[in-house]
């Protein structure tokens, strides 16, 4: 159970305090409500870059790593297509240097051009690393344009090409601080082994003397219902053939989405699941082989993914995925079935929550969707899933023209 | 009042930490059930430790392939059968070979335990190896081998090890296609025999979990066939190649790079002033290697220093990937901080930061039962006493940078090192 209390302080940030004394730590989890999926398409990569940029110095504090780091504290960040969220944890009484860092960067960065500069290059490197010189790097900057034509998950986090990246300017970064960067944007948790009155003090001293600000949401159209099939060959430098079909899926909030992930569980989950079993092992057609969603906000993507054996045709491989999924459609799963992956997602929430850090970023992301009771529910939303709903579910979704396939083919 | 925004908040040193008490149970001869219980959440982890790593080893690749077997299949269940027991339960069973050990670990809720525990042991004392099942691991084992083969990272690591600590070191050792070929059912029936079901080293339990869960476990394995009566055998690692190696990589974008030599065991008296000097050089984020390679001169997404430590041989390096036109400029930084180190004393201010941000992290290592645990383990295998994390403590407080510069000057001298760059020439 995940105790917790919230309030907002008059700037318009909302704190959630979470209390845990079996641990000597304490986290600042600070979510902003920005991502990807807020850039404009001529300009993608902005947000994750923006996020290397808040810790190269602010207002008050020249180098916020060292200082963080003579406290004997830890930090980092990710961006994802909807959010921004930085996370700092620190021995429970040297807390107060953590919100003194946390704060001076959202009252204000230093603005440096010289940091821009080099986390342009290091994000560059990132964009190589990750993307381009690893086999199949690329799979995500391939699927996504062909899944989504006018909704921003179009690209990843990361930008669209490396030239957005490079163009990027001092003053751009201003204006995005200028109208993002704000408390009434943002989302804080204070856990770990910190007393509310406390947490409520060194919020009002550090946090609250921070102004209000004028956020303008960005604009940006949801993505239409999908009316036909598509697809894309690509041949690169790889060893395998590898298919990936992408299914668009409801939202996080949309009363399918725990349907999804259970049928995500049935289908490809551990050594128990289906397409393993009938396509893995029974018929040899693939040597990897998983389905997993992509869990955005707004509606996602419902993958399955397989590298196939030597020596198959993808034609064949897809066909055999295909038939698997006629049979979700056309037969409810047995109960069973169903208990085994309600309990493994009941593990795994569990395990989940053994970190309190783990703990504090599912309290922001729960508040950040608008229900943050969730982090109770959660559970339960799960176990209210039927056979039934599953079926309509698989029925509506796995439908050729919903879905978009990558024939990721190794060049001879 | 006016907030003072430039004034750092009052900074307060670690000087002692809680390491909570773990138990010690006797199972049978030479086979300790350690348990630590701490946590708030209702979950468990069982692990079996068996002399069945890589260092126990007679045939190539038999270590990963018995591991991935163990789960397969026994006299009365299929492999789908056994995963779909525990899978019913929401438990999940792995099993992994590493260097000097092989673990079998059972993840679950308390709650199932009761029903979990008997798949668990059957799966490890009743495993039968169906030819079909080796042949399919076999089958896609090859393929991720050829995948990996693609990757820099593996190019890297692999040449590295083979060339620091001898190509018939067990700790370099990295399958090859015909071995993976030339693994039979009956040499995996054989590791087994010898190295799990007489090699059970000792059981480690942690979360949190009732004093009934504890008996339970208890009762069972004391009852089961598991026995302990392999003793390991040590091999001396010997670098066989010195000097530089270069592997061409057409295509690359990016070179990876790693420097490194042999280094000193975690039982040596100079190793946790080691591990502070490492940090310092490239063990965290405010390292002279991140400093000047990344945050100063923008050339790698990340660059780290790392003492990697097994039972009997232990290794230090740098690792880094980064762009390939800057690749000399790179090296040539990384060598010059490697010479910084013994030539001058480290400032006041960053040993300082250094030591703090060590034991906040260290701090950070000992939250939540299974980091706990994983601690732990590394006190029963290098046969440390309890007091070894709270001395270390002490140690690294009153740490000098003159010590310092001894200890770099003993142990980061830039000889006998091994370099290896993959990458586009």
């Amino acid at each position: 159970m995940i105790n917790y209390t919230k309030f907002t302080l008059d700037n318009g940030l909302t704190v959630i305090h979470h209390p845990d004394d079996s641990t000597q730590l304490c986290v600042l989890n600070i979510l902003y409500k920005v991502g990807s999926r807020d850039e404009n398409a001529s300009k993608t990569g902005f947000a994750h870059l923006f996020e290397h940029l808040m810790f190269g110095g602010s207002a008050n504090i020249p180098e916020f790593d060292t200082e963080l780091q003579n406290a004997g504290g830890e930090s980092n960040a990710f961006t994802s297509n909807d959010i921004t969220n930085y996370y700092i944890t620190l021995p429970a009484n040297n807390i107060e240097t953590g919100f003194w860092l946390e704060s001076d960067r959202m009252l204000s960065l230093n603005f440096s051009q010289k940091s821009l500069d080099i986390q342009k290059k290091v994000v560059i490197e990132e964009f190589k690393e990750r993307y381009l010189n690893q086999p199949y790097g690329d799979v995500w900057l391939k699927i996504l344009p062909l899944a989504y034509h006018v909704h921003p998950y179009n690209w990843p986090t990361i930008g669209k090409e490396i030239s957005h990246i490079e163009a990027f300017e001092l003053p751009e970064v201003k204006d995005f601080f200028q109208n993002y960067y704000a408390p009434n944007n943002a989302i804080l948790v204070v856990a770990g082994n910190i007393n509310l009155q406390t947490c409520k003090d060194l919020c009002n001293k550090w946090f609250l003397p921070i102004e209000k600000k004028e956020t303008k949401k960005a604009d940006y159209l949801q993505e239409p219902v999908q009316k036909e099939a598509r697809s894309e060959h690509i041949y690169n430098d790889v060893p395998l053939d590898l298919l990936v079909k992408a299914y668009h899926m409801g939202g996080r909030m949309d009363v399918d989405y725990y349907a999804c992930d259970l049928l995500s569980d049935i289908l490809g989950s551990g050594k128990s699941a289906r397409l393993f079993n009938s396509l893995v092992k029974e018929r040899r057609l693939f040597s990897e082989l998983d389905t997993y969603i992509s869990g955005d906000t707004d509606p996602g993507l419902f993958l399955v993914e397989g590298k196939l054996m030597k020596g198959i045709d993808f034609a064949v491989a897809e066909a055999a995925i295909l038939e698997e999924l006629e049979i979700i459609k056309s037969t409810k799963v047995n109960k069973d079935e169903l208990i085994k992956v309600l309990n493994k997602t009941e593990t795994n929430v569990h395990f989940g929550d053994v970190s309190v850090l783990n703990r504090a970023m599912k309290l922001a992301f729960a508040e950040f969707l608008g229900d943050i009771g969730l982090v109770h529910s959660e559970v339960e939303q799960y176990f209210k899933v039927t056979p039934e709903l599953m079926q309509s579910v698989a029925k509506k979704m796995f439908v050729e023209t919903n879905c978009s396939t990558l024939y990721y083919h190794a060049k001879k | 009042m006016n907030l003072q925004r430039n004034i750092v908040p009052k900074f307060h040193q670690i000087n002692a930490l809680h390491f909570p008490d773990f138990q010690t149970n006797k199972i049978k001869e030479g086979i300790n059930f350690y348990s630590i219980n701490a946590g708030t959440e209702p979950v468990i982890r069982l692990d079996l430790v068996f002399n069945a790593g890589l260092n126990q080893q007679l045939k190539r690749a038999e270590s990963s392939f018995t591991a991935s077997m163990l789960s397969e299949g026994t006299t009365t269940k299929t492999a789908l059968e056994l995963a779909d027991a525990l899978d019913y339960y929401g438990a999940y069973f792995q099993t992994r070979g590493s260097s000097d050990d092989a673990t079998a670990s059972l993840y679950c809720l308390e709650k199932h335990l009761k029903k979990c525990l008997p798949l668990f042991i059957e799966a490890i004392v009743d495993s039968i190896f169906p030819e079909k099942e080796l042949d399919i691991i076999k089958r896609n084992s090859i393929q991720k081998l050829i995948v990996n083969e693609k990757k820099n990272s593996y190019l890297l690591r692999k040449n590295f090890y083979q060339n620091l600590l001898g190509i018939n070191h067990p700790y370099a050792f990295f399958s090859e296609k015909v071995d993976i070929e030339n693994i039979s059912v009956s040499d995996l029936k054989l590791f087994y025999q010898n190295n799990y079901l007489e090699g059970l080293k000792y059981l480690l339990l942690s979360g949190k979990f009732s004093n009934e869960t504890l008996y339970f476990i208890q009762e069972s394995i004391s009852a089961s066939i598991l026995q302990n009566r392999l003793t390991n055998s040590l091999i001396p690692a010997i670098t066989s190649s010195f000097g530089n190696h270069f592997i061409e990589k057409k295509d690359a974008v990016q070179c990876a790079i790693r420097i490194g030599k042999l280094s000193i065991l975690r039982s040596h008296p100079d190793f946790r002033k080691l591990q502070l000097l490492n940090l310092i050089f490239g063990g965290y984020f405010g390292s002279r290697l991140m400093k000047n390679i990344r945050e100063e001169k923008g050339l790698t997404y990340g660059i780290y220093a790392a003492l990697e430590t097994y039972k009997n041989a232990s290794v230090w390096y740098i690792d880094t990937e980064m762009n390939n036109k800057n690749r000399q400029s790179g090296v040539d930084e990384i060598y010059k901080e490697m010479k910084l180190l013994g030539t001058q004393l480290i400032g006041k201010e960053e040993l300082e930061i250094a030591k703090n941000f060590l034991l906040g992290s260290f701090l950070r290592s000992l939250d939540g039962p299974f980091s706990l645990a994983d601690r732990f383990k590394i006190l029963i295998d290098n046969n440390l006493s309890k007091e070894y994390y709270t001395e270390f403590v002490k140690i690294i407080n009153q740490i000098s940078s003159e010590e310092l510069l001894e200890i770099a000057n003993i142990y980061l001298k830039q000889d006998k090192l091994v370099e290896v760059i993959v990458g586009k020439s």
